[in-house]
């Protein structure tokens, strides 16, 4: 295990132009979201994707994990199963908790700095929107809040050895796409991945560690007065969401999540907008009138089912089913629950 | 303390003055602010055809409404943007400023970080609840980890607002007009570093998918399960 000491990283201090975005290596980071000390489903799904792209690529897969101790030897077993090449362990007081710009944001850019990427991929329901727009900030990179990975065969490996390996994103109310090739802008690309399930370990248990040791934050400039369990907690992690609208009553959200497997959540569209605003599920469900506020991505699918004339939704749909006015009752709400069960099939993290 | 809520998202429909629904929780969160005796201003980057947003702030109760005349911003990079809205800021004096969590034109959500690392401001993403001001700092509510968590928050501070007052607090009735837009020309030479690089919103690319309609849910389900 290489220990060193990467020493005080101050955001004020890096270079305008982080060297990441003059030397693109083909590196995936993808920093991982521990609940309870195992990695969360979107992590592993992450590691997964980039096992998948990284053979067309050429590409080494680096699972980046904050904390203020030593990792576990099972979690760095199954960072390795599910397709970490290697870990780099960012260990300083204070990582362990949820992340945010001001506590984390210097020891993952820490972490860039000791491995240059080509992309850094995190996982729904991490830390994504807290570090992943000021990272991309700082090293002058490219960022795509939702988005897909893919590799494209076509094209082949470049001459410097780095596959063709591109985002790709949904514009604002799924008009158009957007691509995103890290070679052809000859910068790093940022990007949050949709909450999807690793199909398969893939990788090996035994891959190699390497330790920064970062410094404290900058004191004071953030601070926690207090914390409490997030009753959405689980709504950035689902693979499939179905939102309902609140006028329906919450006898509908009830009967509908009675019948939901693992990893389907129901909610109600407005009480937990905040929550649903801030997730890339693969998979959504908008049930009656209620505003789809999470980004999807491309290879993700929005379903709709509106009652009556009910206008669709703002965001396009892929698949509607129009009822009449008079169809909402515990009837449906029990075959729509029902049928939720064969997202089962497929596996659910 | 100078409370500034930028409007980034070109209005939904530009015949008719709106604000995006990101827009309008960062304006709640404004307004609440100013009736506890903020300065408030609102600021967007645009065109005069694109000033819809300022004119219903200013009539919504903020103190000032300032645009940044720039000609086509939906074209334009975070990092641009970010810095573009970090020098009207300067100008303005924010001690604090508030957006939307993303646009609705890219969706990205990232000039925010960009202007916080231009002012050289505390970044934190995703805020629903601004529960208390003293001097110098902001308490937050935010989300992660599977944590609803209460912060506070060194100022100047930049926040992207992911819930907010159902209704806009109103204010008392302003003696007099509303206050003119004023305006920051992209010509003023402090400005003209600013260079866009549109390559960094990747290549545009046509989204040419149907609507497949069906009957059960037994076959939505099955459809969106298709790959």
């Amino acid at each position: 295990m290489d220990r060193s000491c990467a020493g005080r990283h101050d955001s004020a201090r890096v270079p305008r132009r982080h060297a990441s975005a003059r030397r693109l290596l083909p590196n995936l980071l993808v920093p991982i979201d521990l609940r309870d000390g195992e990695p969360t489903g979107p992590s592993l799904f992450a590691l997964s994707e980039g096992r998948r792209v990284a053979h067309v690529a050429g590409a080494t897969v680096y699972a980046i994990v904050m904390s203020d101790r030593e990792l576990d030897g099972a979690v760095v077993a199954h960072l390795g199963r599910a397709g970490a090449d290697k870990v780099l362990l960012c260990e300083g007081a204070g990582l362990t908790g949820p992340a945010l710009d001001a506590t984390h944001g210097a020891a993952l850019q820490a972490a860039v700095e000791r491995v240059a990427p080509l992309l850094v991929l995190f996982p729904s329901g991490g830390a994504g929107m807290a570090l992943g727009p000021s990272l991309a900030a700082r090293i002058g990179a490219a960022f795509a809040g939702a988005a897909d990975l893919e590799a494209i065969d076509a094209a082949g490996p470049l001459t410097d050895g780095v596959g063709r390996v591109v985002l790709r994103r949904w514009r604002g109310r799924r008009a158009a796409y957007r691509r995103l090739d890290p070679v052809e802008i000859e910068r790093p690309v940022v990007a949050i991945l949709a909450a999807g399930v690793a199909a398969e370990l893939v990788g090996g248990a035994e891959i190699d560690v390497d330790v920064i040791a970062c410094a404290a934050p900058r004191a004071n400039s953030t601070s926690e007065l207090g914390s409490e369990p997030d009753d959405d907690a689980r709504i950035p992690l689902a693979r499939v969401l179905v939102a309902v609208d609140p006028a329906l009553g919450p006898e509908a959200v009830a009967q509908i999540a009675a019948h939901a497997p693992v990893g389907v959540v129901v909610v109600d569209g407005d009480g937990s907008a905040a929550a649903i605003a801030v997730s890339a599920p693969e998979i959504v469900i908008a049930i009656g009138d209620v505003e789809i506020a999470a980004m999807g991505t491309p290879h993700g699918r929005l379903g709709a089912i509106l009652f009556g004339d009910g206008a669709l939704p703002p965001r396009a749909v892929d698949v509607l089913w129009r009822l009449p006015a008079t169809a909402p009752g515990t009837e449906l709400w029990s075959e729509i629950g029902k049928a939720l069960s064969a997202f089962a099939a497929k596996g659910v993290s | 303390m100078n409370v500034v809520v930028c409007f980034r998202a070109p209005p939904p429909d530009p015949e008719v003055d709106t604000l995006a629904r990101a827009d309008l929780l960062a304006l709640g969160h404004a307004l609440e602010l100013a009736a506890g005796g903020h300065q408030t201003t609102a600021l967007l980057g645009g065109t005069s055809m694109e000033a819809g947003s300022l004119r219903l702030a200013l009539a919504a109760g903020v103190d000032r409404a300032v645009r940044v005349a720039a000609d086509d911003m939906t074209g334009t990079d975070f990092h641009t943007i970010g810095q573009l809205l970090a020098i009207a800021l300067r100008r303005i004096g924010a001690d604090l400023v508030l957006t939307g969590v993303r646009s609705d034109d890219e969706g990205l959500g990232a000039a925010p970080a960009a202007i916080a690392r231009h002012l050289g401001a505390n970044y934190v993403a995703g805020v629903e609840e601004i529960a208390a001001v003293s001097a110098g700092t902001v308490d937050v509510v935010v989300r992660g980890g599977g944590r609803k968590r209460r912060l506070r928050v060194r100022l100047p501070a930049v926040l992207t607002i992911a819930a907010g007052p159902a209704t806009l607090a109103q204010r008392p009735a302003r003696a007099g007009a509303a206050p003119a837009i004023e305006v920051i020309p992209l010509s003023d030479p402090e400005a003209t570093v600013v260079r866009r690089r549109t390559e960094l919103l990747g290549r545009l690319e046509p989204a040419s998918r149907g609507v497949e309609t069906v009957t059960s849910a037994a076959a939505l389900v099955a459809a969106l399960d298709r790959r």
